[in-house]
């Protein structure tokens, strides 16, 4: 027997049947009437049965909308998740570039004094030279003697000047390179690490008149992240030299430290330059935000920055920039980085 | 009555479609009639009300001439389906008078289901000459 939904309708429809054959015989007068109804009825019917149909075609409907929905949410998530992992991708390759710089600038700043160092020595040997074959030649006098000598103090205080300048370059970038690399926790100080780091900067500013004024007490220590400090200062001078100063101005540039409290320290760094539109500032350290679009930014130094303070150095940072009244960012975090259970290789990788 | 816009004189009856509610342009002067877009309103009687009076009124004319009913909806719930289904009865009762009447179905290409729903609704139309016709799909007018 198969299934009826309508199994109801027909049998009351058979009753009236059965009873319209009943009401011929004793009522022939109302027939009319009562087949009228039974037509009604059986409009009805076939009108109850089309709403069935309509209203599962409605519901199949949705079905099928909320499996198309579904299919597009795990899609977008998807798409999410490989966004997701191209910006890790660019967030590492940006540190990468950042390092990179970082080596280009000491090799800058390191040739100087080497140069020095070089000519002096090659001045020296021809020197002395001259007076071995004067001596040789047995024509050697005391007042020649005597310039040698006085040349040859001359050059050799250049040459170990300019080498241990060169010597302290490198110990700061080794050092500042390390940091950078490993992620290594250490106590330093912080106004000589932050010198160092601008060492390696210099040959970005310099050129074009930039200054960078550092105004830190000297006896601060800090228990930290040396590395991402170092990373952190590159990116904002990076940043600034990038936006601030209009093409052939000589901008300035500030770091301000102090302490609050015996346990926080507050870095200011702020220049002087054009700075920017309430919609900027409010936006500068979403990741890929930049006005430079195709021209070299990646709209990720200061994300990067912003990372780094919080997630490593567990501080805050802040903005704040109007046009024409430069920019300024000021950074909080606890002098003794607190302890955590994440190693830090992960947040800084 | 005349928040949603409609016009409605001796001539013709316009309400605009909004996302709810399906468009409506009967022109009783030629007896053209059209319903386009897609009906599931929040509030069945105050919409299909106004269009039902109009229609009862201009179907009760007894000089009217021929009509033609185009059915263009994508989409309607229920009740809608409801309301159609007395429409359609309206029109074959003036049918069965001897007035002529065409109604088209108009169906997307594809839709297959809406096609089989045009014949279901058109099972109860003796009198009603009963036409399909497909649109290009997603070609809303």
């Amino acid at each position: 027997m198969s299934f009826n939904l309508f199994a109801a309708e027909e049998e009351a429809l058979a009753k009236a049947r059965a009873l319209e054959a009943r009401l011929g015989a004793l009522a022939p007068e109302c027939l009319p009437e009562f087949r009228d109804l039974i037509a009604a009825f059986e409009l009805s019917t076939r009108e109850q049965q089309r709403l069935v149909r309509v209203s599962d075609r409605l519901q199949a409907q949705l079905s099928d909308a909320n499996h198309e929905l579904d299919r597009q949410r795990s899609e977008a998530e998807e798409a999410l998740d490989n966004l997701r992992e191209a910006q890790e991708a660019m967030v590492q390759s940006e540190k990468l570039a950042s390092l990179g710089a970082l080596v280009a600038g000491v090799a800058h700043e390191i040739n100087t004094p080497v140069g020095i160092a070089v000519s002096c020595a090659s001045h020296l040997a021809d020197a002395t030279q001259a007076m071995r074959r004067r001596a040789d030649g047995g024509s050697l006098g005391k007042a020649e003697f005597d310039r040698y000598l006085a040349t040859a103090i001359d050059t050799t205080d250049l040459i170990l000047g300019n080498c241990e300048r060169a010597a302290q370059l490198i110990a700061g970038f080794k050092q500042v390179a390390v940091d950078r690399a490993s992620a290594v926790r250490r106590t330093v100080n912080l106004a000589a690490y932050i010198q160092d780091t601008l060492v390696s900067l210099q040959p970005k500013f310099r050129p074009s008149g930039h200054a960078v004024a550092v105004y830190c007490p000297t006896d601060l220590e800090l228990d930290s992240y040396p590395g991402v400090l170092s990373q952190i200062l590159s990116n904002l001078v990076m940043n600034a030299l990038t936006h601030a100063f209009a093409d052939g101005q000589a901008g300035g540039m500030a770091i301000t430290v102090d302490s609050p409290d015996a346990d926080t320290v507050r870095m200011c760094f702020a220049d002087n330059g054009r700075g920017m539109s309430e919609e900027h500032s409010a936006r500068v350290f979403e990741p890929f935000f930049t006005t430079r679009r195709g021209r070299g930014g990646s709209g990720l130094g200061l994300h990067i920055v912003h990372n780094l303070v919080v997630g490593v150095l567990m501080g805050s940072i802040t903005v704040c920039s109007a046009p024409d009244l430069g920019t300024s960012f000021t950074l909080q975090f606890p002098r003794r980085t607190p302890d955590r259970d994440l190693p830090v290789e992960t947040l800084t990788k | 009555m005349n928040v949603r816009a409609e016009q409605h004189d001796m001539d013709c009856l316009t309400i605009p479609a909004t996302g709810r509610t399906p468009g409506v342009s009967f022109d009783f002067g030629s007896g053209h009639l059209r319903m386009t877009g897609e009906s599931y309103p929040d509030d069945v009687a105050s919409f299909f009300g106004p269009v039902f009076e109009a229609l009862r009124c201009f179907l009760n004319n007894p000089e009217g001439g021929p009509i033609r009913f185009d059915m263009e909806l994508l989409y309607f719930n229920s009740s809608s389906a409801k309301a159609l289904m007395n429409i359609f009865q309206m029109l074959e009762t003036v049918a069965r008078g001897g007035r002529s009447v065409t109604l088209t179905w108009c169906v997307e290409e594809n839709d297959d289901s809406m096609r089989e729903l045009g014949e279901d609704f058109a099972e109860d139309l003796r009198h009603v000459v009963f036409e399909m016709r497909e649109m290009p799909a997603g070609g809303s007018q």
